[in-house]
């Protein structure tokens, strides 16, 4: 009984934020003292399926912008990993990758911001692309860095030497044997990129505007049905992710046991 | 001579792997070498294999110079001491990968897999994943992913270290059996006096990356370096 309890206490505080947020999507006047909103409506979401608000326009290019990311710095990094790896100086070119992460994103922005205004990037979708490939790529370049071992590297050879080339080693064999990895890789890239905020500001400036900044917009505006709702569209892909990991990824890991 | 190795060096980072040495090996003959381990042997067959890059010296197969071609283009197999197969491929895929890449018509790949598969015993596994195989079984797969391709050479790292006395004996003797039907010609390494004389047809010794070459049992015998003397006074000891 006791058990039942503490799982379900458990489930509430888990699940107690998104319902209220959902629930709160919903809302409409919000006076004080009153425990809920005045009024239920529709027309917070009609307003986004019907005009946009902007919000579904942000919807997309976010996930559009996070799926590019995640593609770009999944692949770069992987390949890079590799080159790394079996370099003489891999600890020296592996502490490059740590930069981004000890002076933080934005400082790392602020220093590029210079190239990426007389590029003319600033204030630009690609800007932001590159800016945030700027600290996924170092993070990939860390993710599959223990990936990378002796065995792994007789196995590439083993391909070699049944004349196979570097294409067929990749495709046939690496890729293969790398998938939970590179699909837990991809997953994470996509949700650094998905909630970024302080380099996509700073590049982007503002013009550049992705769900998650709408979120803090409508936040400070204290819009926080249009908040709310936001949020909810932001969750959404990272849940449909964890679903996908539960369902796929972790299967994948623990039925087979690769190296 | 077949496989030509002529004046081969190597160093890393200034520590000499391979002081300058010289074989080779005829066709369709096993030369066994007998080393130590960092005595420089896996270093020689990653640079007969394309693997590695030798500082100075030349690789001749078939009378053609092959120092600077990449692996795939040699036809030379190297068998690591792990057997490596592809964890994601079943027994018939791994043996059939060679063939694969080489873009075989998939009827002839079928055969070839089949036949394989047919003299390794390896007919009723055919659709097991490596996972699922014994040490001996995975080490059949990789000669038989090794062999479909009618390598030119073969390296054997070690092979059987890994495996169990009675396996590494059945394993031994499916070697032979098998290097004579396809007329193999190869460099097996071991650290095993006993596994290097029953495989090679001839005998080498690599020590602190010199080499030697004994064209006779006897002489290999003869020679103390080998240990060979020190193994037959040790079981002389024992006998009551």
């Amino acid at each position: 009984m006791t058990r039942k309890l503490s799982r379900l206490a458990l489930w509430v505080i888990v699940l107690f934020p998104f319902g209220f947020i959902l629930t709160l999507s919903f809302g409409q006047r919000w006076p004080y003292p009153r425990l809920f909103p005045q009024s239920w409506t529709l027309s917070n979401w009609i307003e986004i399926g019907q005009s946009g608000a902007g919000i579904t326009s942000s919807f997309w290019l976010s996930l559009s912008l996070s799926l590019s990311v995640a593609i770009i710095a999944t692949t770069l990094s992987f390949w890079g990993s590799r080159q790394i790896a079996f370099h003489p100086q891999k600890q020296v070119l592996l502490r490059f990758a740590y930069f981004p992460y000890v002076f933080a994103p934005v400082i790392l922005a602020a220093c590029l911001q210079y190239f990426f205004v007389r590029s003319g990037l600033y204030g630009q979708l690609a800007g932001v692309l590159i800016a945030q490939l700027c600290i996924t790529i170092p993070y990939g370049l860390l993710f599959f860095s223990s990936f990378w071992n002796p065995k792994r590297k007789a196995m590439e050879e083993s391909v070699y030497t049944l004349g196979g080339n570097v294409w067929q080693a990749y495709r046939m064999v690496l890729i293969p044997t790398a998938r939970p990895t590179i699909l837990t890789c991809f997953f994470q890239l996509f949700l650094i990129s998905w909630f970024e905020y302080g380099l996509t500001q700073l590049i982007g400036v503002g013009k550049v505007d992705t769900l998650t900044l709408r979120v803090f917009q409508y936040v400070n505006e204290s819009n926080i049905f249009l908040a709310a709702l936001a949020s909810v569209l932001l969750i959404m892909p990272p849940i449909v992710l964890l679903w996908l990991n539960k369902r796929y990824i972790f299967r994948l890991n623990t039925n087979k046991d690769l190296l | 001579m077949y496989l030509k190795v002529n004046d081969i060096e190597k160093a890393y980072d200034g520590h000499p792997i391979l002081q300058p040495l010289s074989f080779g090996v005829p066709k369709g003959k096993v030369l066994s070498v007998l080393g130590r381990s960092g005595s420089g042997k896996t270093t020689l067959l990653k640079i007969i294999a394309g693997l590695e890059t030798p500082d100075a010296g030349t690789i001749y197969l078939e009378d053609q110079e092959i120092t600077n071609w990449s692996p795939q283009k040699r036809g030379i197999v190297y068998l690591y001491q792990e057997p490596l197969l592809f964890p994601h491929l079943s027994v018939q895929e791994n043996i059939g990968f060679g063939l694969t890449v080489r873009k075989v018509a998939p009827n002839i790949k079928n055969d070839l897999v089949n036949e394989m598969m047919d003299h390794l015993g390896l007919i009723e596994h055919r659709s097991k994943m490596p996972d699922h195989l014994s040490g001996g079984q995975k080490q059949r797969v990789a000669f038989g992913r090794a062999l479909i391709i009618s390598p030119k050479v073969m390296l054997l790292d070690e092979p059987f270290a890994a495996l169990d006395n009675q396996t590494r004996m059945q394993m031994q003797v499916m070697f032979k059996r098998m290097a004579t039907r396809h007329n193999i010609t190869a460099l097996f390494v071991t650290h095993d006096i006993k596994e290097a004389i029953i495989m090679g047809e001839e005998l080498a010794c690599i020590r602190d990356g010199h080499w030697q070459l004994y064209h006779s049992i006897k002489s290999f015998l003869q020679d103390h370096l080998t240990g060979v003397q020190d193994e037959i006074n040790f079981w002389k000891k024992l006998d009551p």
